[in-house]
């Protein structure tokens, strides 16, 4: 019945948390249910407690003095506590407290669990919002991305494009290169060729010269025909002028080739600046990879962003920690209601512990104890008889420690007797066995003294033998006085033995060891040396077989080899240089025998020397021909064309014309490999009209020097008509 | 450059090329260093990491080549132990100096050796050239303390081979040759670990 009651009890108790935990009502509505159900198990407890006492009255007389007290107690609890259990209002006040405190605590963690929801929705709609920003904004990234790979695509091929421009330009630079290269080839052969044409005219033109001679030979020969001659020479000049002029054309086809040369290295640098033009191109590219670099930038803003995102995670991560811990906090509410199971079964053993009190006091009644002095002065003679058994026993006790001392100590000395008994046992066993090696030595001694008692009395047999058969008794004395002498010797010879004995050992060892080692280090060296000595040996077999096999082996060579050809080459140097000797040695004595057709010889000197004379006259004559037909062909070129040409120094000629108005005005002219040059003059910077036409614009002397008679000749005759 | 050569394996043929080729440089680099021929008839070409010079002269050039076909063959089939260069004086055929270049055979890598199932050798031919170029830097310098040939002179090249090999034709036997007083420098040897090459200078010791 009580247990039902108290389950009954602790239903009532539960609801309201029940109904706290399920719905969330306003604080004072819930005080005010509470306080009903209180009430009402207030009711009900009564009823419990009623029919508890009516049982007790059943069982024992005495329940009625005792009954008034729980009554009493009911009537506070009823005012105070829902949940008491009869006996302890103290308890029961504190765990009104305590429940009250826990539905206080509860609504306060709901408030907070609703908050942190409210919370919770707010940061998902935010992160929602968030996120659609930066999945909009990676969107854009990609987007930017992928133009960015198109732009880099575009450059690359324009790139490409342009190295295949590069690539075909160099391609026809070589070629036309080639070409050109192939075209100078010809050229400078054509030049190569024209020279050897220019030498061979040249030298036809000596020839011709040479002709001239023999014609000026003829002349002398002949001098009638020499007009004629000069006839033949004219044409020759004038053959000679026109070989010139062709000089000229060749000179001028030069300088258009020099021309073709130029254009030719103006296009090179065309080429070149093309190849610089390229130059410029991969520049531009770079500065578009540069331009991608940034790309990695705009990467960098991508992570940054990712990092923002994973923030936002982690946010959401510690909200779900949030909610762990209110779920940890139910978890322990839970925990909670067995305590409060516990706490009623503790309240039912007390009431059971109640009743076991009321069992016990029933027995002591029984004994015939009534009060509890009775029993305090029964239960001390009990204790004053219990005390005095103990002392007697401690006084007991007391006694056999003191008897265990005495024999501990009786044990002690006779221990030490028994050692002492031991020791002197020892003892007597050394001293046994000393008087026993003691009897040995004095048997030994014993004996010796025998054997020396037995030699005496051989000696003195033998005395009395050797006294018997001679009868010396001065051979006797002499005999004992010996024998004492070995004895005595004896005797030294034992103590020595005695006294060296172990010492003289021990050192003769010593120094046979030291010997012993001594000698091992000796054979060691021995050792080393014949080991030494043996590799000697092999090496000089060794060697032995080295030059043995010299013997055993062929020596061969080249049979031409530079060293018998060295030696060929001298011998023949030899044979020849002394056959050189044998012959000038002949010849020398050749001419010592032959010295009287020296006068011979004279003869024919004479006659060489009257040839040499007559020579020298012929070329003296030659000479004074060849002066005056130059001068004459002077002053015929002098009338012919109004100048005197002098030749001035090598290649220098100088040109004065006929009306020139002070022998200062001249003309130089140089001959070089291809043609004639005018050298500036004083009098040439006066013609600027004439050289800028004649010589630098239809570059031909002939016409500047025609140029200049004409221009002499006008201003001459100016001059007189004035 | 014909070494035959795969992965740090050197054959038998390819040792004697070695050797030979090694003669070769020796030899050209004697005739200049001890001044035999002049010096504008030598070309440098580039060997073992260091300038060497060979002569151009039609004659030296194919002396050694017939020298040294026949002597890879007889050094491949060992038959020689050894060749001297001799220089001699062209007037009274004296030897004043003897250049020995003394072949030793080895038996090279004999596990690889039966790997391939012919006698190789596994030395890296770089470590091989390293110390042939430290030879011929020392027959470089020999001019230091070698003395001043002052007549007209020559050389040969002798080969000590065995009594069994046949002599081919262009060649013949010679005496052997004895320098009088002579000085032995023996100097930094080589090897591909098949052959060994010892080279050895003797001279007349003037005194």
């Amino acid at each position: 019945m009580a247990k039902e009651g108290d389950m009954s009890l602790f239903n009532d108790v539960l609801e309201p948390f029940r109904r706290v935990i399920n719905s969330d009502p306003p604080k004072d509505k819930l005080s005010a249910a509470s306080k009903l159900n209180f009430s009402d198990s207030n009711q009900s407890l009564k009823e419990g407690l009623n029919n508890f006492l009516s049982m007790g009255k059943r069982k024992s007389s005495i329940g009625m003095s005792e009954s008034c007290t729980p009554e009493k107690r009911l009537r506070t609890e009823s005012s105070s506590t829902p949940a008491s259990a009869p006996p302890s209002p103290w308890e029961a006040k504190r765990l009104k407290i305590d429940l009250i405190a826990a539905k206080a605590q509860i609504t306060k963690l709901e408030s907070r669990i609703n908050h942190q929801h409210t919370i919770r929705k707010e940061m998902q709609i935010l992160f929602e919002e968030e996120k659609a920003s930066l999945t909009e904004q990676h969107k854009r990234d990609e987007r930017a991305l992928s133009d960015m790979e198109d732009r880099l695509q575009i450059v690359r091929r324009r790139e490409q494009e342009l190295k295949d421009e590069y690539n075909e330009a160099i391609k026809e630079h070589k070629q036309n290169k080639a070409i050109w290269d192939k075209e100078k080839g010809e050229l400078l052969k054509q030049i190569a060729e024209m020279k050897d044409k220019l030498l061979e005219a040249n030298v036809t033109s000596k020839d011709q010269m040479s002709e001239m001679k023999k014609d000026m030979d003829e002349l002398l020969q002949a001098l009638e025909g020499a007009q004629t001659e000069v006839e033949i020479l004219k044409k020759e000049v004038t053959k000679q002028t026109s070989k010139a002029e062709q000089c000229i054309t060749l000179k001028t086809q030069l300088e258009k080739q020099t021309f073709e040369l130029q254009q030719v290295t103006n296009k090179l640098k065309e080429l070149e600046y093309e190849r610089d033009s390229y130059k410029d191109w991969q520049q531009q590219a770079k500065t578009a990879q540069k331009r991608l670099s940034n790309m990695a930038e705009l990467e960098k803003e991508v992570g940054r962003l990712r990092a923002n995102e994973r923030s936002l995670r982690d946010s959401v991560c510690n909200k779900l920690l949030l909610e762990e811990q209110v779920h940890q906090l139910q978890s322990r509410v839970d925990a909670l209601q067995p305590v409060q199971e516990e706490l009623h079964e503790a309240k039912v053993k007390i009431s059971s512990l109640e009743s076991m009190l009321e069992k016990y006091k029933a027995v002591a009644r029984s004994a015939g104890v009534d009060s509890a002095t009775a029993l305090a002065t029964a239960l001390d003679s009990a204790l004053n008889t219990q005390l005095s058994a103990t002392a007697a026993t401690s006084h007991a006790h007391s006694q056999l420690a003191q008897l265990a001392e005495e024999v501990a100590t009786l044990k002690f000395e006779r221990d030490k007797a028994t050692g002492k008994l031991n020791d002197l046992l020892s003892v007597r066993k050394n001293h046994e066995n000393l008087i026993h090696r003691l009897q040995k030595r004095l048997l030994l001694v014993t004996r010796e003294r025998d054997s020396y008692r037995q030699q005496l009395d051989c000696y003195e047999k033998e005395l009395t033998v050797t006294l018997s058969g001679e009868a010396g008794s001065g051979n006797a004395t002499l005999l004992a006085a010996r024998v004492e002498q070995l004895e005595k010797a004896l005797q030294g010879y034992r103590d020595l033995l005695a006294t060296h004995d172990s010492t003289a050992h021990a050192k003769l060892v010593e120094s046979l060891r030291a010997e012993g080692s001594k000698h091992r280090e000796e054979a060691e060296a021995l050792r080393r040396d014949v080991a030494k000595l043996r590799a000697q040996r092999d090496a000089l077999t060794a060697q032995l077989e080295r030059i043995g096999a010299h013997t055993h082996t062929k020596v061969l060579h080249l049979s031409d080899n530079p060293a018998a050809i060295a030696h060929k080459q001298m011998q023949q140097d030899l044979v020849s240089a002394q056959e050189e000797i044998k012959k000038l040695k002949a010849e020398l004595e050749k001419n010592t025998s032959s010295t009287s057709s020296n006068s011979m010889s004279s003869e024919e000197v004479q006659k060489i020397m009257a040839q040499l004379e007559s020579s020298r006259i012929k070329l003296r004559r030659m000479k004074e021909e060849f002066t005056t037909a130059s001068q004459e062909y002077r002053d015929v070129v002098y009338m012919l064309l109004g100048y005197k040409i002098d030749r001035t120094g090598h290649n220098n000629y100088k040109l004065s014309s006929m009306y020139a108005e002070s022998p200062d005005d001249y003309l130089t002219f140089t001959l070089v490999d291809d043609g004639i040059e005018m050298v500036h003059t004083d009098y040439s910077t006066t013609l600027g009209e004439l050289v800028d036409l004649h010589l630098h614009q239809n570059r031909s002397i002939p016409m500047f020097l025609s140029g200049l008679t004409q221009e002499l000749f006008t201003r001459t005759t100016m001059q007189q008509e004035q | 450059m014909s070494q035959q050569q795969t992965k740090n394996c050197i054959t038998l043929r390819g040792s004697a090329q070695i050797i030979c080729e090694y003669l070769k440089f020796a030899i050209n680099s004697v005739l200049f260093q001890r001044g035999l021929y002049p010096p504008e008839n030598f070309k440098a070409e580039q060997q073992y990491g260091i300038t060497l010079l060979i002569s151009e002269d039609p004659q030296i050039k194919s002396f050694l080549t017939n020298l040294l076909t026949q002597s890879e063959e007889w050094i491949v089939n060992k038959k020689v132990s050894k060749l001297s260069l001799v220089i001699l004086n062209v007037a009274n055929k004296e030897v004043l100096e003897c250049w020995d270049f003394n072949v030793q055979y080895e038996d090279g890598d004999i596990a690889l050796s039966k790997e391939k199932n012919e006698t190789v050798s596994s030395k890296d031919l770089k470590k091989i050239q390293q110390e042939i170029r430290d030879v011929m830097l020392q027959v470089a310098a020999t001019i230091s303390y070698l003395p001043f040939l002052d007549c007209r002179c020559s050389f040969d090249v002798l080969v000590h081979a065995k009594t069994d090999c046949d002599v081919p034709e262009k060649w013949a036997e010679a005496e052997p040759i004895s320098i009088t007083n002579a000085q032995n420098v023996q100097l930094k040897s080589f090897s591909t670990n098949l052959h060994k090459m010892e080279t050895v200078v003797s001279y007349k010791l003037v005194d």
